[in-house]
């Protein structure tokens, strides 16, 4: 029988190791902590100078792991710490061993968010796609900011699992979750599920059955949303999208923008801060990679 | 996807102009999406290239597939606007016909077969390609394609009345299915996910990488695992470029990329191996298929095979010459996957 010879690439096939890049929307809001908890929450997102932030980040992790330890079944602290450790790990651990700990702490404190928040979504991650997707659409609509932290801690363990299979076998199911909340409402957390969805569908190339140019919208209506001042956006449509679909001009133009843009935006001085800085990066590379 | 047609001319110019100026840059596309195992260990191999010919031979790559499937990419590279290529083996039939022949439906049944073999074969397969005008740096595997399913295929009845799978241009699998009164549907690759959403398709034949890389598993339920097709890839350069290099350069690519291609060839196998455990993991079940049904599709499949290499699809000679070599393994004259 003959079904055989399927023309699977086997480069294509060898799409592993192949991690989001880098996850640069730290879109932390604090709920559920004391008000001057959210006010240091604020204070971090607003800061337009990564370093400080970096140094003053730990004590901030270990305050959330007490507030935690105080009330375990809080989705709202859980959610609070899957997203700080997501973003300490991504945006400042180079250390993969650390970074390794860090995110297997933001994993579990998403999972355990959305557990507390609907039971049937406790163990979506041994379920197969179809029985995944039947969960996702039974869940309420106030679910929603736990089914987004389940997602980052999800995007950030992958990152640095990105030799493990069960990243490329779960992927699927976070696209998803991305699109699920996208659809509900685009405009949550500043836009920033809407470029983690185009950041995911970024990497599989059109030669994999991918579409950039769904990717492309995602970003585009992400930066639209925020006036153009969601420069972390921008450097993803250079990054995933102009880079896949070798757009130099695009890259290019993306990337200076950036760089000419004010840093300063609400909620978004920080991941601009860093956006600069790789957009800074990626044009210096550009010549080595188009 | 990017356009290149308005850049023709400036690249074909641009290639020639490379050369003359004493400093070659090789140009080849490639499936593989950037940041994969692949393009990392190409764009490391290129960066060694580099240093030891003193800048002499630069590699650019176009990943992702942007310059179209592999009929294109063959297309672009004899006119000279590409110069090579990362191919699935099936994809060069049509330069050397016999290059498939490892890919023949159900001729190995495991992984020491296949090494056994292909200690034996590969250079002649390679040979090949050399005679047709092109620098081969090697094999790579791509794993074993098998049935993946919605609903558990252990023989041809269980598979009957099921919609299932052809590539498109894969003459020889359709004629496979026909033998078995089975229902083929030709579809690209790249539409077998929309295909199977639509469930215009039912079955698919699949390594276990390549169903996680197009993300076909979460289509199906049930992995049959009898080894269907063994899928493989290769790297080649048109000597028409390649032997403008000096023949010192020559040797330091064949050198860099042939060792790149052993190391690729190795992570495959374990890189499968990790993802029928994912799979499992997912829930998709991996079954056997009854011997009566693995009997019955080795016999059609070898009939076939004949037929097709006495038509001259491929090399008679080769194929017998396989079946020899595997005749020598499994009566156990033997031991050794080396010997």
């Amino acid at each position: 029988m003959d079904v055989l010879n399927t023309k699977n690439k086997v480069s294509a096939a060898t799409l592993n190791r192949f991690f989001v890049s880098a996850l640069l929307l730290l879109t932390v809001t604090g709920c559920g902590l004391s008000g001057f908890q959210r006010g240091l929450s604020a204070a971090m997102m607003n800061n337009p100078d990564p370093a400080t932030v970096r140094e003053a980040m730990p004590t901030f992790l270990v305050t959330t792991d007490a507030m935690i330890e105080a009330a375990p079944n809080n989705s709202a602290r859980l959610r609070t710490g899957a997203e700080l450790y997501s973003a300490f790990a991504v945006l400042f651990i180079d250390d993969p061993d650390r970074a390794r700990r860090l995110v297997a702490r933001a994993k579990m404190y998403g999972e355990k968010a959305l557990c507390v928040d609907a039971d049937i979504a406790c163990h979506l991650d041994q379920v197969d796609f179809e029985e995944f997707v039947g969960v996702l659409n039974r869940l309420d609509d106030d679910v929603l900011p736990s089914l987004y932290a389940y997602t980052i801690g999800w995007l950030s363990w992958a990152q640095f699992h990105s030799d493990d299979w069960s990243v490329v076998a779960n992927l699927p199911k976070h696209q998803a979750v991305l699109a699920h909340i996208v659809a509900q409402d685009e405009t949550f957390h500043q836009g920033s599920a809407l470029v983690y969805l185009g950041m995911v569908k970024s990497l599989r190339p059109p030669s994999l059955g991918g579409n950039p140019e769904e990717a492309r919208k995602h970003f585009e209506r992400a930066i639209e949303l925020s006036n153009g001042q969601n420069l972390s956006a921008k450097v993803e449509l250079a990054r995933s999208y102009a880079r896949l679909v070798y757009d130099r001009e695009l890259h290019d133009h993306v990337l200076k923008e950036v760089l000419e843009a004010p840093v300063e935006a609400p909620g978004l001085t920080l991941q601009n801060a860093l956006a600069k800085s790789q957009a800074r990066d990626l044009l210096q590379s550009a010549d080595d990679f188009f | 996807m990017k356009k290149f047609a308005m850049f023709f001319l400036s690249l074909v110019f641009l290639a020639g102009f490379c050369l003359d100026a004493g400093a070659a840059t090789i140009k080849i596309a490639t499936a593989a999406p950037e940041g994969s195992t692949w393009m990392k260990e190409m764009r490391a191999g290129a960066e060694e290239i580099s240093l030891r010919t003193e800048g002499r031979v630069r590699i650019k790559f176009f990943a992702g597939g942007v310059m179209g499937n592999d009929k294109s990419v063959m297309r672009k590279v004899r006119i000279g606007q590409l110069h090579g290529g990362a191919f699935i083996a099936g994809s060069l039939e049509d330069i050397v016909p016999s290059i498939n022949l490892f890919s023949l439906p159900l001729i190995f049944r495991s992984y020491e077969e296949v090494d056994y073999v292909r200690n034996r074969m590969d250079k002649e397969l390679k040979n090949e390609l050399e005679e047709a005008g092109f620098a081969c740096f090697g094999f790579a595997e791509g794993g074993f394609a098998r049935i993946m399913s919605p609903q558990p295929i252990r023989s041809t009845e269980d598979a009957r009345g099921l919609k299932i799978w052809v590539p498109e241009g894969d003459r020889i699998s359709y004629r496979a299915m026909e033998s078995l009164g089975l229902a083929p549907v030709t579809l690209p690759i790249t539409d077998v996910m929309t295909g199977l959403q639509a469930k215009l398709i039912e079955v698919v034949a699949s390594s276990p990488i390549g169903a996680l890389a197009f993300q076909w598993h979460t289509r199906i339920k049930y992995v049959t695992s009898l080894p269907l097709s063994y899928l493989y890839g290769t790297l080649v350069i048109d000597k028409r470029f390649f032997n403008k290099l000096k023949p010192a350069d020559q040797e330091i690519v064949r050198e860099v990329m042939g060792r790149i291609y052993i190391e690729l060839n190795n992570y495959n196998r374990q890189d499968n191996q990790k993802a029928i455990e994912a799979m499992t993991q997912q829930g998709i079940e991996f079954i056997d298929a009854s011997e009566e049904a693995s009997a019955q599709w080795r016999q059609v499949s070898s009939a076939l095979n004949q037929q097709m290499g006495e038509e001259g699809v491929f090399s008679l000679t080769l194929y017998q010459k396989i079946l020899g070599h595997l005749n020598d393994f499994r009566s156990g004259k033997v031991t050794r996957i080396g010997n």
